[in-house]
């Protein structure tokens, strides 16, 4: 039973852990009601109700399934929410529909050229449900215990103790299966499916056995027998997998070498079509179903021609995913050429797409938005420090104001208060520069700078340059 | 009438023979064809008709076949005792990739390179794990790891699912062996053929290999004979 309590302490300390606190942590879906119009504050989102409206629609489009190859462009001024609309997306698809997030500028990279980098992408956005014959354990779990290297960080060892009617193994675990393990908050008692392969855990419910041990078990606990025979079977379950996971699955010819080239590198086109041959062969014979996902390009500006035009290409095929591109530009350089272009994105393209704008946010959005990141990032504040705090977001801008949150919470506990006052969001706001007040102090000492000699020059090479 | 009487007598006594003929017949076919009874299970017709390429090393013999249903199989066999040493089957994912082997007689092949996609749970060092190994005339099963005394088990033959049931009286463990060699040759499982035995923390279960099994195993081992071995075999990887 000590080990238990060890087991549970484990579990608080590891969770606040495990979740570290994101720019876009606090957003839980789009926030719409089942006639999917938008409510004005809802999980995590608040205003931009056009724009949310208008993803709800492609939520609805994503979700039947049936088009292929639509793109939908997101624009609007930094920090109106483009990110957070795409990712509240990915949140109401839920975790089956697959949802490949990228930043424009992560396809220049030196393992592959551009177009095998789009297409992976593409192919990480496309799932396939199939059947397959699996290891399931299934078993009462008889004792869960995590381990953690001395150090506090790092290694983590952990031993779970499962038993049916008829007998009982320990297993070891690793790290991922740990974190797993807690998450679904196991506890002696449960009765539990692991698969073996994928390690995806599913709670059946609380062994009869068990069903004295609290006096105030929640409504919703369900009892079941605990399993019989052996704890290993073999076992149809439905997987879903990318077409990018097939890909690697039958690329890796070269066996052990794998490990030390670590990824994939390539993909050969032929294994590809063979692939979509395959595919297509189990569709028909009814085996396996495919689900078109999520492929969302943030920073999509960054993309140049030869990437837009082989986006032209790829929407065209049956299995592309609906890509949804996000940018922050006006009218601009298309890179790679020197046209200039709305959202610098061709104009070509521009016209397959949907394009759903954002706005900036009115002031009493600006406060509910700083309100959700104060609960998210577990600051108190007073309603005074907020109301500046507010202002400042109205004068330089949102995400300026969202850094003060942290910071102002920081000294105001090195002066042991419980709450955030006017006066803390007041002094960081000093330590602090903002981007406007930045370029105010760098005019005026301009020619204290390192390398200022030529002072005059500067802004004409600007000039020349745009 | 003479002649009709005769005909008839004559064609009466020529069906008594054939009758006689014909039990007879039947007889020694009916004997043939349980001695040969193996020869008529899908299992030996693959056998045949599998593409089988061999490699000679020192005492043991090794056999890749490979079948029409695109599986794959190999055999190693010693030489001086004609006993199957090993037989592992490659085992292919539905959705491709090159496949693991899966042994079914013989010790495990450990899989040394870590595997970082595989969910990170397996059974402790310490538990209990079964392998093959079989002799001339029995079939074994060997489970390593299990430390009660010999009284806690019970094992028990069980026709329907044509599998050995290992039980323990103190529920620690329990195991279903399926019988491959059996359920090929179409041959039900007898609780009298089984045997067990417990020592240094292993519990060793014989079963006599029946008769059919015994004559299959003998004439496919005459039959790999006609198998010639690659001569020009690649070299080794000494090196590891």
């Amino acid at each position: 039973m000590a080990s238990l309590a060890a087991a549970q302490v484990q579990e608080v300390r590891s969770i606040t852990r495990i979740e570290r606190i994101g720019a876009h942590s606090h957003i839980r879906g789009l926030g719409l009601d089942d006639s999917l119009e938008p409510r004005a504050v809802s999980q995590g989102m608040v205003g931009q109700k056009m724009a949310r409206k208008a993803a709800g629609v492609i939520l609805q489009m994503i979700r039947e399934g049936k088009i292929a190859g639509r793109a939908v462009l997101l624009a609007g001024q930094p920090g109106t929410g483009k990110t957070a609309i795409a990712m509240g997306l990915a949140q109401a698809l839920g975790p089956d529909t697959p949802f490949t997030s990228m930043a424009g500028s992560e396809i220049f990279s030196l393992e592959m050229s551009k177009t095998e980098a789009l297409t992976q992408a593409i192919r990480k956005s496309i799932g396939i449900r199939i059947k397959e014959e699996s290891e399931i354990i299934e078993g009462e779990v008889v004792e869960v215990v995590v381990e953690r290297a001395a150090g506090g960080g790092g290694a983590k060892a952990g031993r779970l103790t499962l038993k049916t009617t008829d007998m009982e193994t320990n297993y070891d675990m690793g790290s991922k299966m740990i974190d797993s393990l807690l998450k679904e908050k196991v506890q002696a008692g449960d009765v539990i499916t692991i698969d073996k392969a994928t390690g995806k855990i599913n709670k059946l419910g609380r062994s009869f056995a068990r069903a004295r041990d609290y006096d105030a078990t929640g409504q919703q606990a369900r009892f079941v027998q605990c399993p019989e025979g052996e704890l290993q079977k073999r076992k149809e379950v439905v997987h879903t997998v990318t077409l990018h996971e097939v890909d690697v699955i039958n690329s890796r010819t070269h066996g052990f070498l794998a490990l030390f080239s670590g990824d994939t590198g390539e993909i050969k086109s032929e294994i590809r079509e063979q692939i979509n041959g395959k595919v297509a062969e189990w569709r028909e014979e009814g085996k396996a179903e495919m689900i078109p996902g999520v492929l969302f390009i943030d920073e999509a500006h960054m993309l140049d021609i030869e990437c837009f035009s082989f986006l032209n290409r790829a929407l065209e095929s049956e299995t592309a995913p609906v890509v949804i591109m996000a940018t922050n530009r006006g009218i601009t350089r298309i890179r790679g050429t020197n046209y200039r272009s709305p959202h610098g994105i061709p104009l070509d393209l521009l016209d397959r797409m949907i394009i759903v704008p954002t706005e900036p946010y009115h002031q009493a959005e600006l406060k509910e938005i700083l309100n959700i990141r104060c609960e998210e990032e577990d600051c108190q504040m007073s309603s005074e420090a907020l109301t500046v705090l507010t202002r400042v977001a109205t004068e330089t801008s949102l995400r300026y104001a969202i850094q003060l949150i942290t910071t102002a919470s920081l000294v105001a506990k090195r002066r042991k208060a419980t709450e955030v006052s006017m006066e803390d969001v007041k002094k960081v706001y000093s330590l602090f520069l903002d981007e406007h007040r930045s370029e105010q102090f760098l005019k005026e000492y301009q020619d204290e700078f390192m390398f200022n000699d030529g002072a005059g020059d500067a802004p004409q090479m600007m000039e020349v340059v745009q | 009438m003479k002649r009709k009487s005769k005909l008839i007598k004559m064609s009466g006594e020529s069906e008594d023979n054939s009758f006689e003929k014909r039990l007879r017949d039947n007889f020694v076919k009916s004997y043939k064809h349980s001695d040969k009874m193996y020869k008529n299970t899908t299992w030996y017709k693959c056998l045949i008709d599998s593409e089988k390429s061999c490699l000679k090393e020192d005492i043991t013999k090794k056999i890749h076949y490979k079948f029409d249903n695109d599986k794959e199989m190999v055999e190693e066999y010693n030489l001086e005792t004609c006993v199957l040493l090993r037989r592992a089957w490659k085992v292919k994912g539905k959705l491709g990739g090159e496949g693991k082997w899966s042994v079914e007689i013989g010790d495990p092949i450990y899989d040394t390179t870590p595997n970082n996609e595989t969910a990170d749970i397996v059974e402790s060092k310490d538990q209990p794990i079964v392998t093959r190994r079989n002799t001339r005339t029995n079939l074994e099963w060997r489970i390593r790891n299990l430390p009660y005394p010999i009284n806690t088990y019970s094992i028990s033959a069980n026709k329907d699912e044509k599998c050995i049931i290992v039980r323990t009286t103190n529920k620690k463990y329990f195991k279903k062996l399926q019988i491959p060699e059996l359920e090929r040759l179409n041959l039900l499982v007898e609780q009298a053929n089984i045997s067990f035995n417990h020592q240094f923390q292993t519990l060793i279960i014989m079963y006599k290999k029946p008769q059919d099994l015994l004559d299959m195993e003998k004439e496919w081992f005459e039959e790999l004979k006609k198998v010639k071995p690659i001569k020009d075999m690649p070299d080794d990887c000494k090196t590891q």
